[in-house]
């Protein structure tokens, strides 16, 4: 599975995001405020859940913040990290 | 003290959610304990109670970090303002309304799921939303935010004293005239490892029947459940089922409740022989007695489902049946079923030596 | 109209900055502060984030161990509040005293290692969760003192100090108690650790509150407690109260979880209502003791508050002192509050340097001298708890 769609599938599982499938979630969909619907709680459960799922750390939220606006910036900040 | 009026009822327990189901429950008894495998070595009977009537009130996507223990706190507390029909649609309403929570355990499931966070994968993988949830003032909160609440709030938690603690700050804010209307509710939740303690502590069997007022062993069973009550000042003039006429609590260290000889007592005897002893001590023996407890099992709140009880009875007047009769050598008589009743007094002593009485009288009295 | 206070008789607060209150406070007017790793405890972080962690043995009654520390640091801070007001056992008998304390975690049942035991099948002893139902901070402290009044403890997070006070000073008021020992107190402990680091609200270097460069929060811990007494009782022991429960009120956000509300619609309320439950002017303030954690979003929104309704008032966060302690902290900057009109200075904000243009609030930058005879302190929490005391010398403005 790549890196985006394995993203999508712990996104929904781990925030418990019964309302959607992770194949309804686009690529470049914004994860806060509007679109999506995260909130600033999510976005430091998805710092944990980053680090449990692609052993890659985001150390504050200064590093957070661009990696976490989309799946295409998020797993592009994974695969950077993974080298 | 300046009275409070009881004008809405909102309860979710074994027996199921509303006065609708409780008075069911009442009438026609036969609420059962279900088994927990997860209790340690063996299966537990727990009273458990449901909370999917609250998808009547939130969707999936509100409730997604939502935990058992703050869902049964808004299952109560939606039921108790719909109730006592609550009127939301004018902001001051909102900011004039304060919220008391009370809890024994407070959210047990999700401390402990915090720690699963830590256990499993180390400390820097712990759950923020987890920990955020596991606070004790996480229900009151979620309250707050889902009912557009903005006016004070109090979690208080002192284990079986915790309801009337409650009651204390209700009425302390309305008299101070800091609030026009208090939503007041007990929320407690069972988990394993509470089932765990019960084994060890208690001896529980999975053939163990709630007995409320048994002296020789224990048969308390755990329960959970949420109990809210939407309480106006007595002299405001609205509808309710009962009116709280008087509150007496301490310790038995110093006092005892002031018991009028002959009145119907609703007592939170739960089948722990130590207290059953302290209600043997401090009860007048000519009282007229019933105990609710083998509905809803015990916990902190029980007392606050009494409570609810009392209030049901002295809307319509007259007592339900009690699921178990105190043993003859108490002398109590059995606070008959169908007895014209114009107050009623619930009385709880707790396994610390607190103790408390309620006074409750009919509304139009 | 303008309710009477009610009376302080005796203080005592043990923390990071000191084992009781005159040392603590002594210690801050110096600049003095040293946080540093936990050393209770230890964690597998990559960082390390400093406390204000208690390492002196705590002073008696708080030294047994069969309570959780929480409750310990409780009888540490109300044995010295007692004695304070020169009161015992012994004198406290017949009164109607009640207890109300504030914590979050101390009556949590999150023994690790009966826990990790519990889970890995294993059967754990009891002794922990004995210790747990032992050790409600507000019946410990009734057994302790053998007092059968009301008893109540808040769990309002980070707010519940100054509620409890707050509720016990409405106590005496209603007549319902002559006497209330009130605070707030809470441990450091590995849950809160780790709690707040994966929130990633801590720092990794000393807090600085409302600094441009703050970066978060240092945990500690501690104890406040004031004895509130009635003026019939201090009348008849022929005893001089030593400040005054002007006011009190409590808001809450219904905003979210852990964030405040961006226009600290809860905090602004709760201070409007606390001054006008006082029946003051904001401009009577000699200063105000603020929340200020040092975490980016607490600061920013406290700030925007405090600018708009006390602009000329004096600010302080002594949690640059003191760590956050959590349930403790609005007891602890209570008693704080208290020494600094006494001695009408107040000590400069730890860890600031640089005003923040986003916030637009300096507080102290030195030891400060105050005029005034009343001062406010205020606390947020997570679940939108706002709350804030009016504490005054005199009891009639």
């Amino acid at each position: 599975m790549d890196t985006k769609a394995k993203l999508k599938q712990v996104l929904v599982e781990e925030l418990n995001l019964e309302d959607v499938t992770p194949d309804e979630i686009e690529d470049d969909e914004i994860l806060f405020g509007e679109g999506l619907g995260l909130d600033s709680l999510d976005a430091v459960e998805l710092v944990v859940v980053v680090q449990k799922h692609f052993g890659v750390e985001i150390k504050d939220m200064d590093e957070g913040r661009p990696a976490l606006q989309s799946i295409n910036t998020l797993a592009a900040f994974i695969e950077e990290k993974q080298g | 003290m300046m009275e409070m009026r009881i004008s809405g009822l909102g309860i979710a327990g074994a027996f199921g959610c509303g006065t609708r189901e409780l008075r069911a429950a009442l009438e026609h008894g036969g609420v059962k304990p279900s088994f927990c495998a997860d209790a340690g070595a063996q299966s537990i009977p727990v009273y458990r109670a449901s909370t999917t009537a609250l998808e009547r009130y939130l969707n999936k996507r509100v409730l997604r970090r939502i935990d058992h223990f703050s869902r049964l706190a808004l299952l109560g507390a939606f039921e108790a303002l719909e109730d006592g029909e609550y009127n939301f649609d004018f902001i001051p309403a909102r900011e004039r309304l304060g919220v008391v929570l009370c809890s024994g355990f407070g959210a047990l499931s999700t401390t402990f799921r915090f720690l699963d966070s830590v256990m499993d994968d180390g400390d820097s993988f712990a759950s923020p939303t987890a920990f955020s949830n596991s606070v004790h003032n996480a229900a009151a909160a979620h309250i707050s935010m889902q009912l557009g609440i903005t006016g004070p709030g109090q979690t208080l938690s002192q284990f079986d004293h915790s309801f009337i603690s409650g009651v204390q700050q209700a009425q302390m804010w309305l008299e101070e005239k800091r609030v026009d209307a208090v939503l007041l509710g007990t929320v407690d939740e069972y988990c394993s490892v509470l089932g765990y303690c019960w084994e060890r502590f208690l001896g529980i069997k999975p053939s163990t029947q709630m007995r409320p007022f048994a002296s020789d062993s224990s048969s308390a069973l755990p329960g959970e459940g949420a109990a809210f009550f939407l309480l106006r000042p007595q002299q405001d003039g609205s509808a309710g089922y009962a009116r709280i006429s008087g509150m007496e609590c301490g310790h038995v260290r110093g006092s005892s409740p002031r018991l009028g000889s002959g009145a119907p007592l609703i007592l939170g005897c739960e089948g722990y022989p130590d207290t059953m002893n302290m209600y043997r001590e401090h009860l007048p023996a000519d009282a007229a007695v019933a105990c609710y407890t083998p509905l809803y099992g015990a916990s902190p709140v029980a007392p606050a489902f009494d409570v609810a009880i009392a209030a049901l009875a002295l809307e319509r007047g007259k007592a339900y049946p009690a699921p178990a009769a105190p043993p003859a050598e108490t002398g109590w008589a059995t606070l008959s079923s169908g007895s014209a009743v114009e107050t009623l007094t619930c009385v709880d002593f707790g396994v610390g030596g607190e103790y408390s009485a309620l006074h409750r009288a009919r509304p139009c009295l | 109209m303008q309710k009477p206070g009610v009376g302080i008789s005796g203080a005592g607060c043990v923390c990071g900055a000191g084992m009781d209150l005159a040392t603590a406070y002594v210690s801050m007017l110096t600049g003095e502060r040293n946080p540093q790793a936990p050393q209770r405890f230890s964690t597998t972080h990559a960082d390390t984030y400093p406390v204000f962690e208690i390492l002196s043995p705590l002073p008696a009654p708080g030294t047994d161990a069969e309570l959780l520390r929480t409750t310990r640091l409780a009888l540490s801070a109300a044995h010295e509040a007692l004695n304070d007001a020169q009161l015992d056992r012994e004198l406290l008998r017949g009164l109607r005293v009640g207890v109300c304390i504030g914590t979050t975690v101390g009556s949590a049942m999150n023994s690790e290692e009966f826990y990790r035991d519990f889970r890995s099948g294993k059967t754990p002893d009891m002794a922990p969760i004995e210790r747990y139902l032992r050790s409600n901070p507000a019946a410990a402290l009734a057994r302790h003192y053998q007092l059968d009044g009301p008893s109540q403890v808040v769990a309002n997070a980070c707010s519940s100090g100054t509620d409890a006070i707050g509720v016990g000073a409405a106590w005496i008021r209603a007549g319902l108690c002559d006497m209330v020992i009130a605070g707030g107190a809470d441990e450091l402990c590995r849950t809160t650790y780790n709690g707040f680091a994966s929130l990633m609200i801590t720092d990794t270097r000393a807090c600085r509150p409302f600094d441009v460069s703050r970066r978060g929060l240092n945990l500690g811990e501690g104890a406040g407690v004031l004895v509130l007494e009635s003026d019939a009782v201090l009348k008849r022991r022929g005893r001089r109260a030593r400040g005054y429960v002007l006011g009190y009120a409590n808001a809450t956000d219904s905003h979210h979880l852990t964030a405040p509300h961006p226009e600290g619609r809860g905090l602004k309320a709760a201070l409007a209502r606390a001054i006008s439950d006082a029946g003051i002017e904001a401009q009577q303030l000699a200063f105000l003791n603020a929340h200020g954690t040092g975490t980016p979003d607490n600061d920013k929104v406290e700030s925007k508050v405090l600018c708009e309704l006390f602009p000329e008032v004096p600010v302080v966060s002594t949690k640059g002192y003191t760590g956050h302690t959590l349930g403790a902290a609005g007891a602890i900057e209570a008693t704080l509050t208290l020494v600094g009109l006494e001695q009408g200075r107040i000590p400069a904000n730890a860890g600031f340097s640089q005003m923040d243009p986003a916030l637009g609030l300096t507080p102290t930058t030195a030891l400060t001298p105050v005029q005034g005879s009343i001062a406010v302190s205020e606390s947020l929490a997570f679940g939108g708890n706002n709350a804030a005391l009016v504490l005054g010398l005199e009891e009639h403005i």
